[in-house]
């Protein structure tokens, strides 16, 4: 199996906190991997300790074949982008320069002048649709506006591997539809992905695989419809009388 | 059309500023070479405080090595002034690597007092060293010709905007916009911050430090509270805050008006000029906090209630 990301035995404690315990999987190049877990799981741990935010306490971290030790931006450049839970938008500049930003950098950094980056970014945007607020501010643009904005500049830096990082949170459900159909084509261009979300519709609309963790432990890993009903799983989420 | 419009207005004013000494009386000359380098100065602070976001209170010490590297240069190893320019400008430029790079780890409050710290650290040190004249000063030899510091002044102010409206449009300028509104981001982004901000500091350092060397040559006699005047930064801040942060002519239009408003009140009122002073700066930080840049940008569409949408935002 062609792996393109590969945790062994990943762990990450914060002094007495343990977020990441004996944490191991394999992501299938072009394979859309859920992570899911109630609150306080270890999920944005994961996507930190992949992007390079944070560093683990034990265990690696292979991309493609490689052990990943670099910092964040060198990990950009290879190909690994992210979006934040709490979306962090270039405030003060425009959509446009945004994701100009994205292109500019990320994997293909260097290649484009300024004006073929702000083309790419227009693309972008049209892509997640939101191609009507090129000009407008960052900082102006409504929540869901933001998350597809999160994901323009995500897709601009050209990436191998995605990690998406709660994009639906707070949609509504035509919204998270339009969303859904952004992802889907993102796996159609062979972009590998790995998506913690909590909405479930999201999870069986794209996850190929899904891995469950519970404090900061793996307690399922495998197909969605199998480990959605696993009653352990149940449990997690809703406690042991309803398990 | 309206960019040759534009463009021919420039060149107009920079034609009016090139012939000012030949036309002007020496008091308004002397008062264009000190503005020149607060423009400049203002324009330095402009590229780490402006487009990077890190407001460093520490330009003064990159003005101070300037003029210190210079007069050194000239006195003790009796090396021409363009020489000494450049390798005082060089000082400066190696001291904001070796302290950008664990200064610039910090962020926000932490970035301007460390920066702080070093404006009153340095002409501290340089006030025991020998080679510097200890706190008596130095004397550089005299050279009495106003209208060519004020040239070269004019001359380092372009060379300076030029480098800005450069960055501005590049990819490195774009690199410094996304560190200011967003570090974690960048970094997400694949841009190498350290890299990034270092250069920024350095590139602020070696304009302010050139503006120092000319000062130094000019003034003729430097000692460590005139060169390394902590009140300098206060001035350079103000300038481009006023004018417009981060864009390219802002910084310049603040240092002008600022310059002209300061000396116009002492000139008339001498002794309450600073109160008159703080209150200009008052009310602009009220009516326009995002300077003269963003009213020139859209007072065009807003009209007045620009100002009254300012208040509001100002929550005054």
């Amino acid at each position: 199996m062609d792996l393109i990301l590969e945790a062994r035995n990943l762990g990450k404690r914060f002094q007495g906190l343990v977020a990441l315990k004996h944490v191991s999987f394999g992501l299938v190049r072009g394979e859309i991997l859920g992570l899911v877990g109630p609150n306080g799981a270890g999920k944005t741990t994961l996507i930190n300790l992949v992007s390079g935010t944070l560093t683990p306490t034990n265990g690696d971290i292979i991309f493609e074949g490689k052990v990943l030790q670099q910092p964040t931006f060198r990990r950009a450049r290879l190909g690994i982008a992210r979006t934040f839970q709490i979306t962090k938008p270039f405030s003060g500049l425009t959509v446009l320069e945004n994701v100009a930003v994205a292109a500019l950098f990320g994997s293909e950094g260097g290649k484009r002048n300024l004006r073929q980056a702000k083309q790419a970014a227009q693309q972008w945007l049209e892509f997640v649709g939101l191609d009507q607020r090129l000009s407008m501010r960052a900082d102006s643009l409504g929540g869901p506006d933001r998350k597809r904005l999160e994901l323009a500049k995500a897709l601009a830096m050209k990436p191998k591997l995605l990690l998406l990082d709660e994009v639906m949170a707070g949609l509504n459900q035509v919204e998270i539809d339009a969303v859904i159909t952004v992802i889907k084509k993102m796996r159609d261009q062979g972009i590998s992905i790995l998506i913690v979300e909590h909405v479930m519709k999201a999870i069986r609309a794209l996850c190929d695989r899904l891995l469950v963790l519970h404090h900061g432990q793996t307690i399922a890993l495998g197909d969605p419809s199998q480990v959605l009903n696993d009653p352990a799983v149940v449990e997690a989420y809703l406690g042991r009388k309803h398990a | 059309m309206k960019l040759l419009i534009r463009w021919s207005v420039l060149a107009a004013a920079l034609a009016l500023l090139i012939v000012l000494p030949w036309v002007a009386p020496a008091t308004l000359v002397q008062f264009g070479i000190s503005t020149l380098m607060l423009a400049t100065l203002a324009q330095s602070w402009s590229i780490i405080g402006g487009y990077t976001g890190y407001a460093s209170f520490g330009g003064s010490v990159f003005y101070g090595l300037g003029s210190y590297g210079t007069a050194i240069a000239m006195i003790e190893y009796h090396l021409p002034f363009g020489v000494g320019l450049i390798l005082g400008a060089l000082v400066a430029v190696i001291f904001a690597v070796l302290v950008g790079l664990p200064v610039l780890r910090l962020r926000g409050h932490y970035f301007a007092i460390a920066t702080l710290a070093l404006a009153q650290v340095v002409p501290a040190i340089v006030s025991n060293l020998e080679i510097a004249g200890r706190n008596i000063g130095l004397i550089l030899p005299l050279l009495k010709n106003d209208a060519l510091f004020y040239e070269a002044a004019l001359g380092l102010l372009v060379a300076t905007t030029i480098s800005i409206w450069y960055i501005s449009r590049s990819r490195f300028g774009f690199g410094l916009m996304a560190i200011r509104e967003n570090e974690d981001a960048a970094a997400a982004m694949g841009i190498n911050t350290t890299l990034y901000k270092t250069l920024a500091f350095a590139i602020a350092g070696f304009f302010s430090a050139m503006s120092g060397g000319i000062h130094a040559y000019w003034i003729t006699f430097i000692e460590p509270g005139g060169e390394f005047d902590i009140g300098l930064n206060v001035k350079m801040i103000i300038m481009a805050v006023f004018g417009g942060p981060g864009s390219v002519l802002g910084p310049i239009a603040g240092a002008f008006l600022l310059s002209g408003i300061s000396e116009i009140l002492s000139f008339k009122i001498s002794n309450v000029a600073s109160l008159f002073f703080g209150f200009v700066i008052v009310i602009a930080v009220v009516l326009m906090p995002h300077g003269l840049a963003d009213l020139w940008h859209r007072y065009k569409k807003l009209g007045l209630r620009y100002f009254s949408e300012n208040i509001r935002e100002n929550r005054v």
